[in-house]
């Protein structure tokens, strides 16, 4: 190559490199971080939506300037792994503007500096969140300020499989009477394990009740019915009972030793857990949240409310003991802002147009999550398509949400791991409470109070 | 100092750099390096936001005065490195080289490429195919045998006899270095001493006993050191396989420290477990060195044999 030649083509590509740079310097780029989540593609998804809507403000106006959405869309698999991949990528100057967490992690985020105070921005924005569902900003809140804005809620509950109940010699009248019963603290936890267990003795089905494999939220309310509350709110720390730890881990014992849980559970994969819960049909009880009806539907092809009620009944947590309350758990996901972006109050925007009854019931009619409007609730297309949202909605009567501690994603992992001990037939009852008891006292140290 | 002298010596000095350079800096860069890291961050308190508070000891306090799952899990590792070793990597390799070099040539080299596939393919479908082999369903490798050959209910030996998968899968991928280095130090035994022995009469197992065992004396104490050094700090067949469990039943001492300073978020302790194991590592190096008198293996040859 010859001189000339060279000074040529370092002259074109400089000007290809100015040509670029003044493009893309009126493009705002707002990183976003959100675990890819099947039961929930429009996390992310109405937050490029809203980048779109915000850009076709912007061309409108005559503005040359444009918001330019970047996804990062990660592999971890469940919300605790995702949050601590977060944290060490804020701590490494690599977060996003905006980010989708489990409720429960704000607290984390908002003490290590990662979370903005949006109190402010949401105080001064009535007609952006004026319609939030007020109880959920609950779940957001640390130390009295919204570090959040909620992304949906949801109702947990125990799915019986009606034709296995019938396969039993339970009448149709006796299953529809099931939910009843069980609010009114007749049929107990111990009650729900004589029937799966028997369900399993006689061969109707391979599997009494199915739960998830991983650490997660689920398990708390199955431990609220036996009184263990995990979070002592006035001392701002975890807790835990010894007695309530014997209390549950005598329970889950039980319906081991019923042969209603499976010592293979904790070792299934999701598939596996789903395949045996509605595709094969091995399994009477699947414990999860409503969001699972989309797949139950489509696994069964069912038709409208009617068909799905004939299959299945939700029943919540029975209570321990007869007489006592049922239990359910509420568990949002949620928005939160980079307290590190350069875009702030620009990227909290984003979120505030994400969160707007109409793409926010998008994702809700989808994936069967409750929507976090009250307007939402109302539209047609919720109370046509999202039946089971409507229908769902009355059992978060007994529903709590999971205490906003840093410490709770590790407090989970201990009640699980005391659980899978008892299932897989390396603990006893007393072994498990000591077990959690230690462990928690071992992994969260002064966070944890540890109660006789 | 004359010139040329000058120059010889920058001349070293260079060919120094050029040479050993880069080994130099990948042994600081891989090696040293993390180990530095690793005894400072022991003494910190980084926790899930990678921020160092303050300087403490409170990571050693807690491993001797709460953690209650520490021994266990050293136990646990003394018995998957003291099996696997003695059973595999050492006793089975020295079987698999006595075998493959008994027979001719080429069936020998066909056995030993068999045995050799393990280490070719990633380590994640080696764990799947041991995921499928002790599937607990009776679609799983184990149980089509046990359940149609044998006529049994099938068994579940991920969740009855946890230790006991994670000891052959590692074990069986194990043995191929170790039938390796074997099998070269056997065909490195001069042919004439087999003759010999045979004209005396020997047969073939007094050979293996009193021809080709002696020769092997270093190669065995070599790979029971690399070895022992080796599983004490391996646990990705484990973490795929089983995932150290059920409950805490093959969670051993390295795998325990990557789950307490990578799954709940507590680096600094982890680094301080992960010390803990480098000490282990050091003094099981040393003790076997002296057990088994490596240095008389470094020593230059007293008589040479042409």
């Amino acid at each position: 190559m010859n001189w000339k030649h060279a000074r040529s083509g370092m002259v074109a590509g400089l000007l290809l490199c100015a040509a670029t740079a003044s493009a893309l310097a009126d493009d705002v780029v707002i990183k976003v971080w959100s675990r890819a989540d099947r039961s929930g593609p429009l996390r992310a998804g109405n937050i490029v939506a809203a980048g779109d809507t915000l850009n076709k403000m912007l061309a409108a106006a005559g503005s040359e300037k444009r918001v330019k959405i970047e996804l990062n869309e990660t592999n971890a698999k469940g919300y605790d792994d995702d949050a601590l991949d977060l944290l060490k990528a804020f701590a490494v100057d690599k977060g996003p503007d905006i980010f989708v967490l489990a409720h429960e992690w704000t607290g984390a985020f908002a003490e290590a500096g990662y979370a903005q105070n949006l109190e402010d921005h949401i105080s001064k924005n009535p007609e952006l969140y004026g319609d939030i569902i007020v109880p959920l900003w609950q779940s957001v809140s640390y130390k009295g300020a919204r570090y959040g804005v909620p992304q949906d809620s949801e109702v947990r509950m125990y799915f019986l499989n009606n034709d296995k109940l019938r396969k039993l010699g339970k009448t149709d009248k006796e299953i529809a009477a099931l939910p009843a019963k069980v609010d009114a603290g007749e049929f107990t936890a111990y009650d729900l394990c004589d029937l799966a267990g028997q369900a399993v003795q006689k061969g109707v089905v391979k599997y009494g009740i199915l739960h998830r494999p991983n650490a997660g939220p689920d398990f708390q309310m199955l431990m609220e019915s036996f009184g263990l509350v995990p979070y002592d709110k006035d001392a701002a720390k975890l807790q835990a009972s010894k007695a309530a730890l014997k209390d549950f881990f005598t329970w889950v014992k039980y319906c081991v030793d019923k042969k209603a849980l499976s010592a293979t559970n904790t070792s299934m994969s999701w598939d596996a857990i789903e395949q045996a819960s509605f595709g094969k049909e091995e399994a009477l009880v699947f414990f999860h949240g409503v969001w699972r009806v989309t797949d139950q539907t489509k696994a069964w092809n069912l038709k409208g409310k009617d068909d799905y009620q004939r299959k299945i009944t939700w029943i919540n947590a029975p209570a321990g003991k007869k007489g006592g309350k049922p239990t359910n758990l509420s568990h949002p996901i949620a928005y939160a802002v980079s307290a590190k972006s350069k875009n702030k109050e620009l990227a909290a925007y984003i979120v505030a147009l994400a969160s707007q009854p109409i793409p926010n019931m998008r994702h809700s009619v989808t994936t069967n999550h409750t929507p976090i409007n009250y307007g939402g609730q109302s539209m047609p297309e919720v109370v046509d398509k999202g039946w089971a949202l409507v229908a769902a909605t009355p059992m978060l009567k007994y529903a709590s949400f999971m205490p906003n501690h840093p410490k709770i994603g590790q407090y989970n992992a201990v009640i699980f791991k005391g659980i899978q001990g008892v299932e897989t037939g390396r603990l006893t009852a007393q072994a498990a409470a000591d077990f959690v008891a230690d462990e928690l006292g071992n992994e969260l140290g002064k966070d944890v109070v540890i109660k006789n | 100092m004359p010139d040329f002298a000058r120059a010889q010596l920058r001349r070293q000095r260079i060919n120094f750099a050029l040479f050993l350079g880069p080994a130099l800096v990948l042994l600081a860069v891989f090696f040293v390096a993390p180990v530095i890291i690793d005894v400072v961050l022991a003494f910190t308190d980084m926790g899930r936001t990678l921020a160092v508070g303050k300087f403490t000891l409170e990571n050693f306090e807690r491993m001797v005065t709460r953690d209650t799952r520490l021994l266990g899990a050293l136990g646990i590792t003394f018995i998957f490195v003291v099996t696997t070793l003695g059973v595999f990597n050492v006793t089975f390799a020295l079987l698999l080289a006595l075998v493959t070099t008994a027979v001719p040539q080429r069936l020998g080299a066909f056995f030993r490429a068999v045995w050799l596939l393990p280490r070719m393919s990633p380590s994640v479908v080696y764990a799947l195919l041991w995921l499928w082999v002790v599937d607990p369903n009776e679609r799983g490798l184990l149980n089509q045998i046990v359940v149609h050959v044998f006529d049994m209910p099938p068994i579940d030996l991920r969740n009855n006899h946890p230790l006991l998968v994670i000891i052959l899968a590692n074990g069986f991928i194990g043995a191929s270095l170790g039938m390796l280095i074997f099998t070269s130090a056997i065909r490195s035994i001069p042919e004439h001493l087999f003759h010999a022995a045979r004209v005396d009469g020997a047969g073939s197992l007094a050979i293996v006993r009193h021809v080709t065992l002696p020769a092997l004396r270093w190669p065995i104490s070599y790979m029971t050191i690399h070895q022992s050094l080796s599983l004490l700090v391996s646990f990705e067949y484990i973490l795929l396989i089983t995932g150290g469990g059920p409950f805490y039943d093959t969670t051993v001492f390295s795998l325990y420290a990557y789950r307490r300073a990578f799954e709940s978020g507590e680096y600094a302790y982890g680094a301080a477990l992960s010390l803990i194991l480098v000490v282990i590592g050091v003094v099981a190096a040393l003790a076997l060195w002296r057990l088994m008198d490596m240095k008389r293996l470094l020593q230059p040859p007293r008589i040479e044999v042409h």
